[in-house]
C-alpha cells in the first residue's frame, strides 16, 4: 500500500495535481471519536451526579441555594450559546465550535432539572401534570430548532411521548411497554401519525430538512408497532381487518416516500413490518385447518416467502442505487 | 485457505483507501471512477441496512428449513436428539455457505454472515452435546473442539465474530484445562492466563503488520481486543477473588498476592492508555479508556471513598475538564495527533446514531406517567438518571 499512489500515478490514473495533494497529506492520528465520547460521558455523569446530589441532600442544603445553583448553570450555558451561535436559518446551521453542542446539552438538561425541581418542591404547576411536561417539551423543541441540535430534537420527541403518556426510547418501548389497553394503543398510534406528519411537513416546507430522519425513524416504528398491536388486540373481532388495512396504507405511503428519498433503511423497515403482518395473517389461516399438513405448509411458507424477500431486497437495493 | 477471491479482496482494500482520499478531497471523483474500473471488485456486498435485512431473512429461511427437516425425521427415531444431527444441520448450512460464496460471490452480504453464524452456532451446540453426560459438561474437550472449528472458520472466511469466538474459546480451554490438570491450578491460573493473553496479543499484533496476513486484518484486530481484555481480567482483583472462591455464599477470602493484583487492576489501564498514545494504536487507546472505568468500578466495590453523587459529579467535571484541555491542546495538530474528524465515512452516520443515543441516555423518563402520578409529577425530571425511580 505504501507506493500505491505512485503506481496509480505512473499508470496515469491520477493527475499530477492530485498526486501532489496526496503526497502532501500528513497522516495524522485522529482522536475525534474518543474526545466526543468523553464529552458525552462527562455531561451524563455531571448531570446525573448533580441531580442525585440535590435529591439526597434536599433537607440539608437550602432549596433556594439549589435552585440558584441549577439556574446559574442553566443561564451560563444558554447565555454562552445565544452569544456564540450563528444566526437562525431554516437550513442546516453548523455549530460555531465543538464544545458548543455539549454546553447546549448541559444547559437543556439543567433546565429540565430546574423545572422538575420547581414542580417537585413548590408545585408551581399544581397538580396539572400535563403542563409540567408540556413546558419542558416546548422548550426542548425551541432549543432544537433555534440552535439546530439533533440530539435535543430527539430528547424533545421523547418528551412529546411523555407528555402524551407513553414512551418512545427504544429500550422502554421494547421492554417496559405492554400493549394491553385501548388507550395505550390509540395514544401510540396518534403519536406515530403526528411524528410521520412532522416528517412530511419538515420536507414539504423545507424547514430543517435534516430533522426529517428523526421524526420518521420514531414515527415509522411507533406507527407500525401500534397498528400490529391494534390488530392483535381486536384479533377476534371484525375490526382486526381494519387495522390491517390501515397498516397496508401506511406501508404503501412510507414505501413510496422511502423510494423517492433513496432511503434503504426505511424501505427495509416497511418490508420487515409488512412481512410480520402478512405472516400473521397466513399463520392465522393455517391454524384454522388444525391439521399436521398445515404445519408443514406454514413452515414451507416461511422458507419460500423469506427466500422471495431476499431477492426482493436485493432487487430494491439495486434499484435504489441505480435511480 | 480463504474462501473469497484474493484479487478482489486486494482491489477492495485499494478502493477503500482511494475512497478515503476522495472524501478528504485529495483526488477527484473522475479519478476515483477510473481507478474503480481498473481495479474491479466482483463481490456482492450491499449496504449495511440491506445486510441486516438479508441476515434476518436468511436466519428465518434456515431455521424453518432445519425445523422442517427435524420434523420429518422426528417420527422415525430419536435421531434428532443426538449431537450427530446437529453436526449434520451445521454441515448443511456450511455447504450452502460455500455455494453462496463461490458461485454467487456473496461477501459480507448478510446471507453469508447468517449461514456462517448458523454453522458456527450449531457446531458449538453439537460439540457441547457430544461431550456432556447427563448434566455434567466436560468443558475441556468442548472448548477444544470449538476452538478448532472457529479457527477453521476464521481462516476460511476471515470473519470477526468467528475470530472472537476462537480467541475466547482458546482462553476458556486453557482455563478449564489448567485448573483440571494441575493440582494448584486455582492459585496459578491468573498468571497462566496472563502469559497466554500477553503472548497471543503479541503474536496477533505482529502478524497484523505482516503483508501475507493482510486479508485477516479484521480478525487480528478482534484478537488483539480479546487478548488485551483477557490480560487485564486475569489480574483484576475482583475477578481473581470471585474465581478463587469455590463455595457460594462463603465470606470472600482475600486474594493471595493481593498487592500485586491491586497494582494490576489500577495500573494496567493506564499502561494501555499510555502505550496506545505512544504507539498511536487505536485499540490500546480505547481499551485503556474503557478499562479505567472498570478499574474505578473495582476500586469502588471494595472501598467506598465517596458517596455516589459526589463521585459522579466530580468524575463528570473531571472528564469534561480533561476533554476540554485535550481539545484546546489539539486545536492545531500536535505530535501527529489531531482532533479533526477522520476522512473515513461511517455507515452509522446515516442512521444518526449519535442523536439516538443522546435521546436514550438523557431523556430517561418513566413510561406512562399519566397512570402513576408519583411525587415527581410524572418524570418531568429529564436529567439523566434523576427519573422518579430514584
Amino acid at each position: 500500500m505504501d507506493n500505491l499512489y505512485e503506481n496509480l500515478h505512473a499508470d496515469g490514473l491520477i493527475s499530477n495535481e492530485s498526486f501532489e495533494k496526496v503526497k502532501q497529506r500528513s497522516d495524522l492520528f485522529s482522536v475525534h471519536w474518543e474526545i466526543k465520547t468523553l464529552l458525552y460521558l462527562g455531561v451524563l455523569l455531571l448531570t446525573s451526579g448533580l441531580a442525585l446530589l440535590i435529591y439526597e441532600n434536599i433537607d440539608t442544603i437550602g432549596h433556594q441555594f439549589v435552585l440558584a445553583l441549577i439556574a446559574l448553570i442553566c443561564i451560563g450555558c444558554f447565555g454562552y450559546c445565544f452569544k456564540t451561535s450563528l444566526p437562525f436559518n431554516s437550513g442546516k446551521v453548523k455549530s460555531p465550535n465543538t464544545s458548543f453542542d455539549y454546553i447546549l446539552l448541559l444547559g437543556s438538561i439543567s433546565l429540565l432539572t430546574f423545572i422538575g425541581y420547581l414542580q417537585f418542591e413548590y408545585k408551581v404547576f399544581g397538580t396539572n401534570y400535563n403542563l409540567a411536561t408540556l413546558i419542558p417539551m416546548i422548550v426542548l423543541f425551541f432549543t432544537a430548532y433555534y440552535f439546530d441540535h439533533l440530539g435535543i430534537l430527539n430528547m424533545a420527541i421523547a418528551n412529546l411521548a411523555v407528555w402524551m403518556g407513553v414512551s418512545v426510547t427504544p429500550k422502554s418501548l421494547l421492554l417496559n411497554t405492554t400493549f394491553d389497553s385501548q388507550t395505550i394503543i390509540y395514544t401510540y398510534l396518534a403519536l406515530g401519525i403526528i411524528l410521520l406528519a412532522g416528517a412530511y411537513l419538515t420536507q414539504r416546507f423545507n424547514l430543517k430538512k435534516h430533522f426529517k430522519f428523526s421524526y420518521q425513524h420514531y414515527g415509522v416504528h411507533v406507527t407500525f408497532i401500534s397498528l400490529l398491536a391494534g390488530y392483535f388486540f381486536y384479533y377476534n373481532s371484525a375490526l382486526a381487518m381494519l387495522w390491517m388495512l390501515m397498516l397496508s396504507a401506511v406501508a404503501w405511503l412510507i414505501f413510496r416516500d422511502a423510494f423517492k428519498n433513496h432511503s434503504f433503511y426505511f424501505l427495509l423497515l416497511v418490508v420487515l413490518y409488512s412481512y410480520v403482518a402478512i405472516s400473521s395473517l397466513v399463520v392465522r389461516v393455517m391454524m384454522l385447518a388444525e391439521d399436521e399438513g398445515a404445519l408443514y405448509l406454514t413452515m414451507l411458507y416461511f422458507i419460500g416467502s423469506a427466500i422471495g424477500l431476499i431477492f426482493l431486497l436485493i432487487n430494491l437495493n439495486k434499484k435504489i442505487k441505480a435511480s | 485457505m480463504i474462501a473469497y477471491n484474493k484479487i478482489w479482496l486486494t482491489n477492495l482494500r485499494l478502493q477503500e483507501d482511494v475512497k478515503e482520499k476522495l472524501n478528504g478531497g485529495y483526488i477527484t471523483s473522475e479519478e476515483f471512477k477510473d481507478i474503480k474500473d481498473k481495479y474491479p471488485v466482483g463481490f456482492y456486498t450491499p449496504g449495511p441496512f440491506a445486510r441486516i435485512g438479508l441476515f434476518i431473512l436468511t436466519l428465518i429461511v434456515i431455521s424453518f428449513a432445519d425445523g422442517i427437516l427435524s420434523l420429518l425425521f422426528a417420527s422415525a427415531s430419536n435421531l434428532i436428539e443426538t449431537s450427530g444431527w446437529m453436526f449434520f444441520l451445521a454441515i448443511l448450512s456450511y455447504i450452502a455457505l460455500e455455494v453462496m460464496v463461490s458461485s454467487k460471490h456473496h461477501y459480507r452480504s448478510g446471507v453469508d454472515d447468517a449461514l456462517l453464524f448458523i454453522s458456527g452456532l450449531l457446531s458449538c451446540v453439537a460439540s457441547a452435546m457430544l461431550f456432556s453426560h447427563y448434566n455434567v459438561v466436560y468443558f475441556v474437550p468442548v472448548f477444544a473442539v470449538i476452538f478448532i472449528l472457529s479457527l477453521y472458520f476464521s481462516i476460511r472466511f476471515a470473519d470477526m465474530l468467528m475470530a472472537a469466538l476462537c480467541c475466547a474459546s482458546l482462553l476458556a480451554f486453557v482455563y478449564f484445562g489448567w485448573t483440571k490438570v494441575i493440582p494448584i491450578g486455582m492459585m496459578t491460573i491468573p498468571f497462566i492466563i496472563m502469559l497466554i493473553s500477553g503472548g497471543m496479543y503479541w503474536i496477533s499484533y505482529s502478524f497484523n503488520r505482516q503483508k501475507r496476513f493482510i486479508d485477516y486484518h479484521n480478525c487480528f484486530i478482534v484478537a488483539q481486543l480479546i487478548f488485551l481484555l483477557g490480560l487485564y481480567a486475569a489480574g483484576n482483583y475482583y475477578i481473581a477473588q470471585t474465581l478463587g472462591n469455590d463455595g457460594i455464599g462463603q465470606t470472600p477470602k482475600p486474594v493471595p498476592f493481593g498487592p500485586f493484583f491491586w497494582l494490576w487492576t489500577i495500573a494496567l489501564p493506564f499502561v494501555y492508555l499510555g502505550w496506545g498514545i505512544f504507539k498511536k494504536d487505536t485499540i490500546l487507546l480505547r481499551i485503556g479508556l474503557v478499562l479505567i472505568a472498570a478499574a474505578i468500578a473495582t476500586f469502588r466495590y471494595y472501598y467506598h471513598v465517596l458517596p455516589l453523587d459526589m463521585a459522579l459529579t466530580i468524575g463528570g467535571a473531571l472528564i469534561l475538564g480533561i476533554a476540554y484541555v485535550v481539545m484546546k491542546f489539539l486545536k492545531t495538530p500536535q505530535y501527529g495527533f489531531t482532533y479533526a474528524e477522520p476522512d473515513t465515512e461511517h455507515a452509522m452516520d446515516r442512521l444518526k446514531v449519535e442523536s439516538l443515543i443522546v435521546a436514550e441516555a438523557f431523556a430517561k423518563v418513566p413510561s406512562a406517567p399519566a397512570e402513576h402520578q408519583d411525587k415527581f409529577g410524572g418524570g418531568d425530571f429529564g436529567g439523566g438518571g434523576s427519573s422518579s425511580s430514584y
